[in-house]
């Protein structure tokens, strides 16, 4: 047998219900058409989690995958995705979340491409992988327990210190459905709720110890490769930044430039005391130290420390910007170190960060608005940035006490419980929000928040070519003809452009390779990418054929919404973006044209304009025959569902005013 | 010509592990920590990353426990180096280093460690902060103790 270069073609399955597992090959066919990480875990949930299984009962499947540049020298190339169908979705639907940190990596040294969890265990339970000695252990002592204590009691009973250790908190054991899965204490696979898929297993974690290499074909030429953009990287004017400020650099340009800070629930684009949360200052006064996740020259990450207040001198990894303006400004909050404080909270506790800001969000418009009282939640006064209430709030959904347990279901299914407020749950498709504002930030990210994977999230496509697409000039206009699309508020060739930097993106999370370095900063660029991959696997691809599987993962992802019957109906942004115009400041007025854009994104991509489903030949185009056989029936039954919906919408006036 | 040697500055390291691939690939052709002469000691929780590489001794007590000669030190960069053809994996030198800085190879299943890659050291070329150098002795002190004057209330 040859030896696999670049990827392992292994996959380690795990049934936690008989307690066996077993490792599969994946041939090289099916390493070329999905890649790795995104790819193949898409792919496999896809064949495996038709439309009727429960995310959280045991047919499910939890799923980490990593792909050929994982664990090498490439820049950035540490990224884990974790797929799941997803709790949190209305109707639960697909899920899926990368991390970074050192987990991935050490996976891939044990000698895996991606490890499958089906079945539920009986009680808690953990998993230890050192290298082809795979074991299900007892959790009992460990459940209830914060990330931390479990990374380090997990690591104190192996005996050994460099184990890698993806855990829940209590909130994914509470099956809070943004629970998420924790690496190396604070690198969060956040979003969609893949922690509370992880906990309806009874698994609270995932140790893993490789000591294996990851073979490589054309090593000098790799070398070459590698050195030669992380040169390009460490030139880099958005690299350079990130790694001065992290993301926070974003709270600056987003509040006074672009007025997309995201204030009390998005009624707001600025507010004049953004600057507490800058870049700078954090920088200058909290950071501790910068951390690198796996051979990332950037080392965009943090490590804080508290400098006032009752917790001064507290330390703990993060906060990135999403987190950053999830517990604070969205929730009215602008003291950095109540910021700080409440991200290790949610880290510990093992819950996303945006869906739980959403929710609390959602909770304190509805109690300006009067939706909500104290009778729901048992006194409490939910009153806009009160440090103390968010950090009870954030303790009580993650055990799910009280009024947290309304919480815990995400915002958009609170309203239905509640009866009231689902104009103030800012969520697409029952995902709450990242904290980005497409009146401000831009239009190709608005295209992706109503079409995207996983509801309303930047990291669909990450338009970042309408952001920090003129720091490099002609770049723009060799991808899309025309360097008017820089512009954040045009609506020119946006769904050209975020279609190309969605496939872009699924198939650098199949490599995998960290997004900032080919699509915010735009160091690495695809040809970089191909030049990688060929060069670790001796596969010999064109930039074009390796777009066109970010493509193909892209549109498997949206073949599994149309099977659950999601459409054109469901890609819609909340309508605070689509109805209300910016209230002030330097974008005063805009609102998202996605009446324009969106049915001109379903023409670019050769989705149907009527259901929002891809064409049968063009899935066809992508490979994917079966599945546009597969879908015919679904489109028939969507149809239905549309024409049900038009009767009920023509059908209300008529009821109300009788 | 100044004398240089491999210096860490700990407090720099993002724990990228950058190092441990430039290193592995560069010296095996392949990308695995366990190949890598140098390595990062990570403390998550305390968010405290530690690199950790061969010191390079003057009178290396490897040296002194290798029964076959197959350990010199090079002349021109100091180097603490192991001649394959002469080493017989016996892993003497492994327990004699004080430091535990000498891995044993699980293929060629013979001991292995830093040879400043002949006086380029590409972990320190690829560092991104600078929490590894490859400098003139006199010129890291130097900038060191100029640095610590910066702050007269820690300086010593």
């Amino acid at each position: 047998m040859t030896m696999v270069k670049g990827w392992t073609g292994k996959r380690l399955r795990v049934d936690l219900t008989s307690g066996l597992t077993k490792v599969e090959e994946i041939d090289r066919t099916h390493r070329k058409r999905w890649l790795g990480g995104r790819g193949f875990n898409s792919e496999l949930l896809y064949k495996e989690v038709g439309p009727d299984v429960d995310p959280l009962g045991p047919d499910s499947r939890l799923i980490f995958g990593v792909g050929p540049l994982t664990g090498t020298f490439a820049p950035a190339s540490s990224r884990t995705t974790i797929t799941a169908k997803s709790p949190l979705g209305t109707p639960e639907g697909f899920g899926d979340s990368n991390m970074g940190g050192h987990f991935g990596p050490e996976l891939k040294f044990a000698g895996y491409d991606q490890l499958v969890i089906q079945g539920k265990s009986k009680g808690p339970v953990y998993l230890s992988i050192r290298d082809d000695e795979v074991e299900i252990k007892d959790a009992t002592h460990l459940w209830g327990r914060k990330v931390s204590e479990t990374d380090a009691i997990i690591k104190e009973e192996l005996g050994d210190e460099e184990v890698h250790v993806a855990a829940i908190g209590p909130a994914g054991e509470n099956l809070v459905r943004y629970g998420c899965i924790i690496n190396d204490v604070s690198r969060a696979a956040a979003r969609s709720g893949m922690g509370a898929v992880m906990g309806s297993k009874n698994l609270k974690a995932v140790a893993v110890r490789g000591t294996g290499a990851v073979e490589i074909e054309n090593p000098e030429e790799f070398y070459e490769i590698c050195a030669e953009t992380r040169d390009r990287l460490k030139q880099d004017a958005v690299a350079q930044l990130l790694h001065d400020q992290g993301s926070l650099l974003l709270t600056m340009p987003a509040n006074y430039e672009h007025g997309w800070f995201c204030w009390r629930n998005f009624q707001r684009g600025n507010h004049p005391k953004a600057h507490l949360l800058s870049g700078e200052r954090h920088r200058d006064q909290f950071l501790a130290h910068k951390e690198g996740c796996f051979a990332c020259p950037i080392s965009c990450g943090r490590f804080s420390r508290i400098t006032e207040g009752k917790y001064a001198g507290e330390t703990t990894g993060g906060p990135e910007y999403e987190t950053l303006t999830a517990i604070g400004p969205r929730i009215g909050l602008l003291d950095m170190n109540s910021v700080i404080h409440n991200n290790k909270l949610v880290n510990e506790l093992g819950m996303d960060s945006c869906s739980c800001g959403g929710a609390i969000a959602w909770a304190m418009e509805c109690w300006e608005n009067g939706l909500i009282s104290e009778k729901e939640t048992g006194g409490l006064a939910l009153e806009w940035g009160d440090a103390d209430l968010i950090e009870s709030l954030i303790t009580m959904i993650a055990s799910r006490e009280g009024f947290g347990d309304l919480l815990a279901e995400g915002s958009f299914r609170a309203s239905q419980i509640l009866g009231r407020g689902e104009e103030y749950s800012i969520s697409v498709k029952g995902h709450d929000m990242s904290q980005d504002d497409p009146r401000g930030l831009g239009f190709a990210f608005g295209i992706g928040f109503a079409t995207g994977r996983r509801g309303g999230d930047h990291l669909q496509g990450l338009p970042c070519l309408e952001l920090t697409g003129a720091f490099y000039p002609g770049l723009v206009e060799k991808i899309l003809g025309t360097s008017e699309a820089e512009e954040r508020l045009s609506t020119v060739k946006k769904p050209e452009m975020e279609r190309y930097q969605e496939d872009l993106k699924a198939l650098g999370d199949s490599l995998t390779q960290c997004a900032f370095t080919h699509t915010w900063s735009f160091a690495v660029q695809l040809e970089d990418m191909v030049r990688l991959l060929n060069a670790a696997t001796g596969v010999d691809y064109s930039p074009e054929e390796l777009l066109k599987v970010g493509g193909r993962i892209v549109h498997l992802e949206r073949a599994f919404w149309n099977r659950l019957l999601v459409g054109k109906n469901e890609d819609k942004n909340p309508k605070r973006f689509t109805e209300e115009p910016m209230p002030d400041g330097p974008n005063k007025g805009t609102v998202f044209p996605e009446s324009e854009l969106i049915p001109r994104y379903y023409e670019v991509r050769g989705w149907d304009a009527e259901t929002g489903f891809p064409l049968p030949d063009v899935l066809e185009d992508y490979g994917l025959a079966e599945v546009a056989e597969e879908l015919a029936p679904y489109r028939k039954r969507y149809h239905e569902k549309m024409a049900k919906t038009d009767k009920a919408v023509k059908a209300k006036p008529a009821v109300e005013s009788a | 010509m100044t004398f240089k040697t491999l210096m860490v500055e700990s407090s720099l390291c993002t724990g990228c592990r950058s190092c441990e691939m430039a290193c592995s690939l560069s010296h095996e052709g392949k990308c695995s920590p366990t190949l890598s002469r140098v390595r990062v000691i990570k403390f998550d929780s305390e968010g405290r990353n530690v690199p950790s590489i061969c010191a390079q001794c003057t009178r290396p007590e490897c040296l002194s426990a290798c029964a076959e000669g197959a350990i010199h030190l090079d002349a021109a960069t100091g180097a603490v180096l192991i001649d394959e053809a002469l080493c017989t994996g016996c892993r003497s030198c492994i327990l004699a280093c004080p430091h535990s800085q000498i891995g044993f190879h699980p293929e060629k299943k013979l001991a292995f460690k830093c040879d400043l890659c002949g006086g380029d050291p590409q972990c320190a070329r690829f560092c991104p902060t600078g929490a590894l150098v490859y400098v003139g002795v006199d010129q890291f002190l130097m900038a060191r103790r100029r640095a610590l004057l910066k702050t007269p209330s820690e300086a010593v």
